[in-house]
C-alpha cells in the first residue's frame, strides 16, 4: 500500500504538489484575518504565490524556489520594521512560509550543487534577515541567537536530504545503466554461441551429407569402372563390360544430381544475383501457387539475403506439408530497420514452434542475426508468418 | 570363401556384394546396421566379415566395436573393417586386439578389384591387412622418424610393405627384386631396430606395428 502511493506521487507530481500546497495554504488560514480586505486579499494573494510554488516544485524547481525566494525576502524586509513601526501586514510571514523549506529540498534534489548552495545561501541569509526583523518586533533579542540556529539548521537539513537524494538518483540510474549494459553482453554473448552452435552443426550435416552421399556413390562409381577395366583386360565379356558401363553411366549422373541439391542447400548459385531473382526461382518449383511481392530499394548483404532465402524456402516447404494451404503469398519489403518478409497460406493454421521443429530452426537462424519472428496461426488459418531482419539495403 | 558384409550404404553393399559373388564367392548375407551383423555371423560363421566403420545408430566407430566383438566370440572369422576416413588409432586398436585375421582398408581401395578381393581372402587366411596409407602415416610420425632414421631407403620401402602384411614374394614382386634380397632386406630391418626376426607373417606386422604404433 505505502508502495502504490509513493507510486501514485511519483506518477502525478502536479496533483500531489498542488495538495501539498493547498495543506501549506489552509495551514495558515487564521492568519490571514488581517484589515482592510484589501490588505487580506493582498495577504491570500502572497500566500497562494508561496503554495503555487510548491505545486510546481517538480516541473521547474529553479522557478519555485526563485518566486518563493522572492516573496519570503520581501516578506523579510517589509513584515517586521526594525525600528519596530508600523509593518506592511499583508506580508507578515505565515505557516506558508514553511513551503521555502521544501523548495530547497526540491532545489537540492534535482539541481547542481552550485545552484543549490546558493539556493541554501539565500534562505540562510533571508532567515536572518527576518530573525532579526521579528526580534526587533517584538522586543525579546535574548531569543535571536536560538532562533537563527534553529532555522539555519532546517535549511542546511532539508539541503543535505535534496542533495543526498539526488546523489542517490545519480547512483541507481548508473546502477540501471550497468545492468543495461551487461543483460546487453550477455545477449550478445548467448547470440554468438549460438551462431558458432549453428555453424558447427551445419557442417557436420554437410559433411554426413557428402560422406554418405556423393563419397559413398563415387565410391562405388570407382569399384564398378574398376571393374569394368578388369573385365575388359582380363577373361572379357564384352556383354557383361557394357552393363556394367551403363551401371556406371547412371551412378555418375546419379551422384552429379545429388551434388547439385547438397550446393544448393549449402548455397544456392541463383542467390548471388539477388533476391530478385532467387525467390522467383524458388517459388517457380514450389506446389502450391505462390504470388510473389517484392519491393526492395537495392541489394540486401549477403548474411540478410540467405536468411531470407531460405527462410521462404522453409516457410514454402512447411505450408506444403502440414497447412493444406491452396495458395501463398510471400512479400518482401525494405523497412527502416532493415527488411520485413511475410508469408502467408491459406491453410489450416495452428502453426507452432516445437523443439527441434522446423519453426525453431528458423527462428534461431533469425535471431542469430538480430533479427525477429512473429507467428501467427490460429486454428483454422490463416498462417501468417513475419520475419524482421536489420540490415542496410 | 563365405563372407558376410554389413555396411549402411545399400549402393556400396550391393556393389561389393555383386563383386564378391561374380569371382564366385559366397555372400552369406549383406547387412546395413550392427546387430544384423552379429546375428548374421552367428548364423553363417562366415570366413571373413567386411564392416564399414560408420554405421547407426550414431555412425561414428559402430563397425569398429563389432569388429572387435566379431573377433572375440568367432575367432574362426577374419574381420576387414573399412572406412572413408584413416584413423590411426583405430587401425591400432584393431590390431592390439588381434593381430591375427584382421584388416583396415580406406574405402577407396575397392576401385582396384583385384587387390581389395586380395586383401579380403588374405584377411580370410588368418593374414593381416593394413591400408598402405596407414603404414605411411605411421612411417611419418614425427616422434618415429629418429628410430627409423638408420634405414637406408630401400629398407623403408621393404618395412612399409610388410607392415601391409605383404609376404616375402609379394614384397619382391613389388619391389621388382628377388626374394633373397627381400629377406636379407628384412633382416637387416629387424636388426636394425632390435627386433627378433620370425618366419610368421602376422608376428612380423605385429612386431613392425608393435614398433610403429602410436
Amino acid at each position: 500500500m505505502p508502495q502504490q502511493a509513493y507510486a501514485w506521487i511519483r506518477s502525478h507530481p502536479l496533483v500531489a504538489d498542488g495538495l501539498l500546497g493547498l495543506a501549506l495554504l489552509a495551514g495558515s488560514a487564521d492568519q490571514l484575518r488581517v484589515s482592510p480586505a484589501s490588505a487580506a486579499l493582498a495577504a491570500i494573494m502572497v500566500n497562494t504565490a508561496l503554495a503555487l510554488a510548491v505545486a510546481i516544485r517538480r516541473q521547474n524547481s529553479v522557478v519555485a524556489f526563485g518566486l518563493a525566494a522572492s516573496v519570503g525576502l520581501a516578506q523579510a524586509a517589509y513584515g517586521f520594521q526594525p525600528d519596530g513601526g508600523p509593518s506592511v501586514r499583508w506580508l507578515q510571514p505565515t505557516v506558508t512560509d514553511t513551503a521555502i523549506v521544501v523548495l530547497l529540498y526540491t532545489l537540492a534534489a534535482r539541481q547542481t550543487r552550485r545552484i543549490s548552495l546558493g539556493g541554501l545561501v539565500l534562505c540562510l541569509a533571508g532567515s536572518g534577515l527576518a530573525i532579526s526583523g521579528w526580534a526587533f518586533a517584538s522586543r525579546s533579542a535574548s531569543l535571536l541567537p536560538l532562533a537563527i540556529a534553529a532555522l539555519g539548521a532546517t535549511f542546511v537539513a532539508a539541503w543535505l536530504l535534496g542533495d543526498s537524494a539526488s546523489y542517490r538518483r545519480a547512483y541507481y540510474v548508473s546502477l540501471e545503466e550497468r545492468l543495461t549494459s551487461a543483460e546487453r553482453a550477455r545477449d550478445l554473448e548467448e547470440k554468438r554461441a549460438q551462431a558458432v552452435e549453428e555453424s558447427a552443426a551445419r557442417l557436420r550435416r554437410i559433411e554426413r551429407d557428402l560422406h554418405d552421399g556423393a563419397q559413398v556413390r563415387l565410391t562405388a562409381l570407382a569399384m564398378t569402372l574398376g571393374e569394368i577395366k578388369e573385365t575388359l583386360a582380363g577373361h572379357g565379356n564384352p556383354r557383361e563390360a557394357l552393363e556394367l558401363a551403363s551401371e556406371a553411366h547412371q551412378a555418375a549422373k546419379d551422384t552429379l544430381s545429388e551434388l547439385r541439391d547438397l550446393v544448393r542447400g549449402i548455397h544456392p548459385p541463383v542467390l548471388d544475383r539477388g533476391l530478385q531473382v532467387a525467390l522467383p526461382s524458388l517459388t517457380e518449383s514450389s506446389a502450391i501457387p505462390v504470388s510473389l511481392d517484392i519491393a526492395l530499394a537495392g541489394r540486401l548483404s549477403p548474411a540478410i539475403e540467405a536468411t531470407v532465402y531460405f527462410s521462404a524456402a522453409e516457410l514454402l516447404a512447411n505450408a506444403a506439408k502440414h497447412s493444406g494451404a491452396s495458395r501463398v503469398a510471400i512479400t518482401v519489403r525494405s523497412a527502416a530497420a532493415g527488411v520485413v518478409a511475410t508469408v502467408t497460406d491459406d491453410g489450416n493454421g495452428g502453426a507452432r514452434v516445437t523443439d527441434g521443429g522446423g519453426l525453431a530452426g528458423l527462428r534461431q537462424r533469425v535471431q542469430t542475426i538480430d533479427g525477429s519472428i512473429g507467428i501467427h496461426s490460429p486454428a483454422g488459418g490463416p498462417t501468417v508468418i513475419t520475419i524482421e531482419l536489420p540490415g542496410r539495403t | 570363401m563365405r563372407i558376410v558384409i554389413a555396411e549402411d550404404a545399400a549402393i556400396m553393399r550391393d556393389g561389393l556384394a555383386a563383386i564378391l559373388t561374380r569371382r564366385g564367392h559366397d555372400v552369406a548375407a549383406a547387412v546395413g546396421d550392427p546387430e544384423a551383423l552379429q546375428r548374421a555371423v552367428d548364423e553363417h560363421r562366415p570366413d571373413v566379415a567386411v564392416i564399414d566403420v560408420r554405421m547407426p545408430p550414431t555412425h561414428t566407430d559402430e563397425g569398429l566395436r563389432a569388429a572387435l566383438a566379431i573377433r572375440r566370440h568367432f575367432p574362426a572369422t577374419g574381420v576387414l573393417v573399412f572406412s572413408q576416413y584413416i584413423e590411426v588409432h583405430a587401425a591400432a586398436e584393431l590390431l592390439s586386439s588381434a593381430p591375427a585375421g584382421v584388416g583396415y582398408l580406406l574405402k577407396d581401395r575397392v576401385a582396384d578389384v583385384s587387390d581389395f578381393i586380395d586383401a579380403v581372402t588374405r584377411v580370410a587366411e588368418g593374414g593381416t591387412v593394413l591400408d598402405p596409407e596407414v603404414v605411411a602415416r605411421l612411417l611419418n610420425a614425427g616422434r618415429r622418424r629418429d628410430a627409423l632414421a638408420g634405414l637406408t631407403p630401400r629398407e623403408r620401402e621393404v618395412l612399409a610393405l610388410l607392415a601391409q602384411g605383404r609376404s616375402n614374394s609379394a614384397i619382391a614382386a613389388g619391389l621388382f627384386i628377388s626374394p633373397k634380397v627381400v629377406e636379407k632386406h628384412i633382416a637387416n630391418i629387424f636388426d636394425k631396430l632390435g627386433l627378433a626376426s620370425s618366419d610368421s607373417d602376422n608376428r612380423r606386422v605385429l612386431a613392425a606395428i608393435r614398433y610403429l604404433g602410436p
